[in-house]
């Protein structure tokens, strides 16, 4: 069983904040889905290779060349906060 | 004359002879968007104006002597393919403002062949649902029955199609989102194999399984438009160059001689008894028609939604950290400081069931629980995918329930968050092994859709598109219309 301690600190790794109201609810659907994984731990492995994807060994890839997709000031349209074709964030540095 | 619910075929022929224009085909599909999506709430993006303009470029191309078969046909796209200058949200607040620089190639590919997009489809946030509930635009309702569910993530996709908004619509299916709602709105939806189709402007949410598809009134449409959707592209290395064939041209090959498997593990307790019946009958239809039917197991079927809910999360939560509140996307009010842009904008940006999935995903790729989980996972779905290829050695398609019941109600309480992945049994083998996979109407439970799941060959698009429209041939479930009385 999982602590409410861990999925919080989880939720730090993922950039997300649980409220103190939310993590009882949180931590028990986060238990609820992690008993559905139990059925695997039960399946010989041994041997077995991952499989990443189900992509063919030798993946069609193209010559690396320099072009232009989208402009940069297509890109910068969508920024939250932007100057001079810049992305904005708060000061990191005082 | 109404063009509602005519088929791609005839509506080409119709352009062609020149007793309709791509203009009137469009002014219709606008009308109807416009009478039944304050209810159903299919379309979350109308864009009439632009379509009309294409739409006379189209009957301009016509004049010419230019007869291409999806030339002036109008369509709608999932939320989720990137479109230019159209808005683009995947259901997420998150998106709620992204008007993206870029086509998806799909939505080139389609451009190019000629077809009219006249906006963009409802669905789950960032595909993940089965119901169409966590979009945040609301939910889908069912043409069949407006206090159902459409299914999800293409909810809003097969709604329109099934209500005769457009003749075609886009979806994308990771781990059953074609099919379950092609099958719970009573539509043919066709997830192809994995690279068969461009990923490339598609918003990723599990990159090793997320594929694009057809959804449509029959196996034929669904053929016309692979045509033109299928094929290599240099922007997705995932995307394979295996030559595309003329899927319309091998429709009318007969089946007999057919090799159809059934696995008992598809007719298991998860199943719906009435459900189970409609497809028994269908499978002996294609018996009818000069099919073998023949027994097989796929004894990992269970397992497979433990595989695929470990990988599926793992694979988004990588995904979805681009999403920042820095360079594009929902950005919370006046942060304190960087870190409180990036917990607070994701944390407001994403809803409930998304932030479910990353915090699981997350956790299975924590450096403690990854080889307890994910790769873990990943062998399991190794030893799925030689399960399903050993029994696609002896048979040449697989039958079976696309979906375990007919459309659920909105707002089922009663159903657990493990209880809503289950929804997925029977459609998750195929992402998994990457197989394509196509959903047909086969019937009716209590005036609910019912679909039929086959399972093909990987690349073997032509053989199920061919074996759906025999059985199409043979029966009229595909030409099915729900009432609408409640909508009106």
């Amino acid at each position: 069983m999982t602590q409410a301690s861990t999925v919080k600190d989880v939720a730090v790794l993922a950039r997300l904040t649980i409220s103190e109201h939310d993590i009882e609810n949180v931590t028990a659907e986060f238990n609820q889905t992690l008993a559905l994984f139990d059925a695997l731990q039960s399946v010989d492995t041994q041997g077995v290779a991952p499989m990443v994807n189900p992509c063919k060994a030798n993946q069609p890839l193209r010559t690396d060349s320099v072009r232009t997709l989208v402009s940069r000031e297509g890109l910068m349209k969508n920024a939250p906060s932007e100057e001079e074709n810049y992305f904005l964030v708060p000061r990191v540095i005082d | 004359m109404s063009l509602t619910f005519k088929s791609i075929a005839t509506l080409s022929h119709d352009l062609k002879t020149g007793e309709v224009s791509s203009r009137q085909l469009v002014e219709q599909a606008v009308a109807r968007i416009e009478t039944l999506n304050p209810q159903l709430n299919a379309v979350v993006c109308l864009e009439a104006e632009q379509a009309l303009a294409n739409a006379d470029q189209a009957d301009a191309k016509r004049a010419k002597g230019e007869h291409s078969p999806l030339l002036g046909i109008p369509m709608l796209h999932k939320d989720i393919f990137c479109t230019q200058g159209m808005r683009t949200t995947c259901g997420s607040k998150m998106l709620k403002d992204f008007v993206p620089p870029y086509d998806a190639t799909v939505v080139q590919k389609l451009r190019a062949a000629g077809m009219i997009n006249l906006g963009k489809c409802n669905m789950d946030e960032f595909a993940m649902g089965s119901s169409n509930e966590t979009s945040v635009f609301g939910a889908c309702k069912n043409p069949w029955d407006m206090t159902r569910v459409p299914g999800g993530s293409s909810g809003g996709s097969a709604a329109a199609v099934a209500s005769g908004m457009v003749p075609l619509a886009t979806g994308t299916d990771t781990g059953g989102s074609i099919r379950q709602p092609a099958a719970l709105c009573g539509i043919t939806g066709l997830k192809p194999t994995y690279g068969r189709v461009s990923r490339y402007g598609m918003i990723a949410f599990a990159s090793s399984m997320d594929q694009a598809g057809p959804m449509a009134q029959s196996a034929q449409d669904c053929a016309l438009v692979l045509n033109a959707m299928a094929g290599h592209d240099p922007l997705d290395s995932t995307c394979d160059n295996t030559p595309v064939p003329n899927y319309h041209q091998t429709l009318e090959h007969p089946i007999a001689g057919l090799r159809v498997g059934v696995p008992k593990e598809f007719f298991s307790s998860h199943l719906d008894t009435a459900v189970a019946t409609v497809i028994d009958t269908a499978i002996r239809e294609l018996e009818r028609a000069g099919a073998t039917i023949k027994a097989v197991s796929l004894p990992s079927t269970d397992l497979a939604v433990s595989t695929y809910y470990v990988i599926a999360p793992a694979e988004a939560s990588a995904n979805l950290s681009r999403y920042d509140g820095v360079r594009y996307g929902y950005r919370c009010e006046a942060p304190n400081d960087l870190q409180d842009l990036y917990f607070r904008s994701r944390t407001e940006g994403f809803g409930a069931e998304v932030k479910r999935r990353i915090l699981v995903g997350t956790f299975t790729l924590s450096a403690a629980s990854y080889d307890q989980y994910f790769m873990k996972a990943q062998q399991v779905r190794h030893l799925i995918t030689q399960e399903y290829d050993h029994v696609l050695d002896e048979v040449d398609v697989i039958a079976g329930p696309a979906a375990p019941n007919t459309a659920f109600a909105l707002n089922d309480t009663s159903k657990s968050i493990t209880d809503m992945y289950m929804e997925d049994v029977f459609t998750i083998g195929a992402n998994l092994a990457g197989l394509p996979a196509i959903s047909l109407p086969a019937g009716l439970v209590n005036g609910l859709p019912v679909g039929l799941q086959l399972i093909g060959r990987r690349f073997g698009e032509a053989q199920l598109l061919n074996v759906a429209h025999q059985f199409q041939n043979r029966t009229d479930w595909h030409t099915r219309r729900p009432t609408l009385e409640a909508v009106r």
